[in-house]
Order: C-alpha cells, then sequence, then structure tokens
C-alpha cells in the first residue's frame, strides 16, 4: 500500500509540516520533492516541522532531513525544526547528524515564534 | 548428622566451650576481640553450641531455620566473615582432638569420622558464607539504586530555565542517564534554557566534555538552549589543552552567572524590591 503524503500547509509566509507517522524511505523522498516545490510555488521564507509524534529515526529519514533543511535553505527559506522526542534527538547525536545551525523549539507555537523572531530581523 | 559427634559435644559442652573460646582469644584477630565484648563474645559463642546441639533433638528443617537465625545475627554483628569461618574451623578441630583424646576416634573409624565431620561442618561454613554473600549483595545494590536516584536530579528553578547539578565522577553509564534524564526533564518542564553545572565534577577528560558537549547537542535538537556553568579554572585549562571545542556552547564560570545570562535569554531579570512607602 502506498503511504499518504505529507500535507503541506501554507500560513502567511510560511510553511507548516507536521509528520504525524513513521516515514519510509519513499515518502520522505516524495516529501522532500514537495516540500521545495511547495517553497517555488508559494516563495514562503520559512517552514517549521513538526516532529512532536514521531519517536523512533533511521539514519536515512535524518539525512533526508538534514538534507531538506539544507535545500530549503539554499531557496531562501529559514527552518525551525519543533517537538524533537528526547529518544529521537539522542539516536541524532548518536549517528552524528547534529543538525548543526538549526533552529530548534520545543513545540510548534514557541517554533512559529522563532520563525517570525528570525524573519523579522 | 553423626549422634556420636553430637551427643560427645553435649555431653563435653561446657568443657569445649572454654577451650574453645581460649583458642579464639588467642589465634583470633586482635583487632574483633578488642572491638567486640567479652559479653556479647560469650553469649554468642555459647548461642552457636546450642544451635549445634538443639540439631539433635531437632529435625533438619529446624536445625537449618534455626542457624539462618544464627548466621543473621552474626552479621547483624557485624563481625568479618573471615574470623567466623575461622571460629567454626577451630571448633571442629577442638572436637575432633578431643574425641581422639577421649579415643572416640580410632584407627578402624578415622575416615568415616572424617568424613562425618566434613559433612556436619560444611553446611554450617556454606550457610554463614552464604548469609554474608547475601548481605553484601543485596548492599551492594541498594547502593547502586541510591546512587541513580542521586546521578542525575534536574531543577527547575524558574520558568523554563532548568539546572541540572552534577556531582562526582563522569562514566558511560551514568552519561547516558545524564542526557536521557536531561532531555526528558527538558521537554516535561518546557525548558528553554538549561544550565548543567559541573561544579562538583572534579575530573573533565575528553570522554567526560564529549558527553557533556553530546547533552548540550541533544538539549538543543529538543528546542533548548543549554548552558554549561561552574568551569573552575583547572577544568577550562585542561578543555583548552586537550584541544575540545566548546565554541558552539556557552559556558559561564559560576551558576549563579549562568541564572542571570539564562534570565537575560529569557527576557527576565531579578529587580530589587522598592520599599513601599
Amino acid at each position: 500500500m502506498r503511504s499518504p503524503r505529507i500535507p503541506i500547509l501554507k500560513l502567511h509566509n510560511c510553511l507548516l509540516v507536521s509528520i504525524q507517522w513513521e516515514l519510509d524511505d519513499k515518502t520522505a523522498l516524495q516529501f522532500q520533492e514537495d516540500l521545495l516545490n511547495k517553497i517555488h510555488v508559494t516563495s514562503a521564507n520559512g517552514v517549521v516541522i513538526d516532529l512532536t509524534s514521531i519517536d523512533f529515526i533511521d539514519s536515512f529519514i535524518a539525512k533526508v532531513l538534514g538534507d531538506v533543511i539544507d535545500m530549503s535553505k539554499l531557496m531562501g527559506a529559514k527552518v525551525v525544526i519543533t517537538g524533537i522526542q528526547p529518544a529521537v534527538a539522542i539516536t541524532l547525536i548518536e549517528l552524528g547528524i547534529g543538525l548543526n545551525d538549526v533552529l530548534t523549539a520545543i513545540d510548534l507555537e514557541k517554533g512559529l515564534e522563532k520563525l517570525q523572531q528570525e524573519l523579522g530581523e | 548428622m553423626n549422634s556420636v559427634i553430637l551427643n560427645y559435644i553435649q555431653e563435653n559442652k561446657d568443657q569445649i566451650f572454654n577451650e574453645w573460646i581460649e583458642s579464639l582469644k588467642e589465634n583470633g584477630d586482635e583487632r574483633v576481640v578488642k572491638v567486640v565484648s567479652d559479653q556479647v563474645f560469650n553469649s554468642t559463642s555459647y548461642e552457636f553450641i546450642d544451635v549445634i546441639i538443639a540439631s539433635v533433638k531437632n529435625s533438619t528443617e529446624e536445625f537449618t531455620s534455626r542457624l539462618s537465625d544464627f548466621s543473621e545475627k552474626v552479621v547483624r554483628l557485624g563481625w568479618p566473615l573471615s574470623f567466623v569461618t575461622k571460629a567454626l574451623n577451630i571448633f571442629g578441630k577442638i572436637v575432633f582432638q578431643k574425641m581422639q583424646g577421649d579415643g572416640l576416634v580410632n584407627n578402624e573409624n578415622q575416615m568415616d569420622t572424617v568424613f562425618e565431620f566434613d559433612r556436619w561442618m560444611n553446611p554450617m561454613v556454606n550457610e554463614m558464607v552464604n548469609m554474608y554473600s547475601s548481605t553484601w549483595e543485596r548492599t551492594v545494590s541498594m547502593q547502586k539504586i541510591a546512587l541513580q536516584e542521586l546521578s542525575a536530579p534536574l531543577i527547575p528553578v524558574f520558568d523554563n530555565i532548568t539546572v541540572m547539578p552534577l556531582v562526582g565522577t563522569i562514566d558511560t553509564e551514568r552519561a547516558k542517564q545524564i542526557m536521557e534524564n536531561l532531555l526528558q526533564g527538558t521537554v516535561k518542564h518546557r525548558s528553554e534554557v538549561v544550565l548543567i553545572d559541573i561544579t562538583g565534577v572534579p575530573v573533565v577528560d575528553t570522554m567526560v566534555a564529549h558527553h557533556i558537549i553530546q547533552a548540550a547537542d541533544a538539549v538543543r535538537l529538543v528546542g533548548a538552549k543549554c548552558m554549561i556553568v561552574g568551569i573552575r579554572p583547572e577544568i577550562a585549562q585542561t578543555i583548552v589543552n586537550l584541544g575540545i571545542d566548546l565554541n558552539q556552547i556557552t559556558t559561564k564560570n559560576t551558576l549563579k552567572k549562568g541564572v542571570e545570562a539564562a534570565l537575560e535569554i529569557t527576557k527576565r531579570k531579578i529587580v530589587k524590591v522598592e520599599e513601599a512607602e
């Protein structure tokens, strides 16, 4: 069965992505493509990716996530990752994926706040 | 149980007892003899003989339970294990020698008697050793639990500001626990700033620094800012000499400064209350 695409919502000048289930490799790549297209179409300058409901992550998904962040940056959109669970944080650090220079926040609310702050300046 | 041996003990109880005590005082560790008062020493030794004699009258099960009760008592008294096993040894020797002297052991039944002795003494020694070792194991495991509870406490000091004071050496297992507690606490308390206080960490080597940096990185991922406070001069020296890069992490020398900086980050400050008119 094909897993459904991840919805990407537009909110003012930002894009909102909430990942609600464990991604498989295909969905992750699909998501990467979708997000970049959406940034291009809406010319958004900020993206919030919420991972609150993810409590497990593998190295491939982590890499894709890192790539998406770098790519979005190239397209001029700032990315904030929100709601990383402790277990996920430990996995990422152990895999050596520090997601350096990425903005993080504890939840969506704080994430949007942070993004507005960054964009406002 | 060999009834010949036990009957002999029962009949010559006082004599054996006196000789045993004498020999214990002679051979025993001076430390033990000094620490333990004569009264306690005598009464406990007497009780031991009673326990042995009771085995003549009672069943094996009852004897076992009395023996374990007695061992527990000895453990509680805090006598060293080496002393207790030695005492048992000497007791056996005295009984054997006395029996030989009284002609109860001769060339014919020598081997049998030795075997009987062995069968009789071994369970007692085993029981003692078991009791001691299980007490020790219990103590060690309790201490381990206590240590775990003390190892990584997380204290929310202000809204969104949390402090984790670390005391003592950090090894890999503890580092893992610190990381888990730190992250879970950060999410639970919705902290914006987390201060790791390493005032009480005696040595910071590459391994410890690596663990702390990892923890700080992980804290950043869950969306909080991590600050390391309590850096003493010698720790600063070690960190630089080891070439550890802490540039990504804010560091302060005292917890006080750390809290001030944390308040600044969360856009608050401590002000003095004006005197009410």
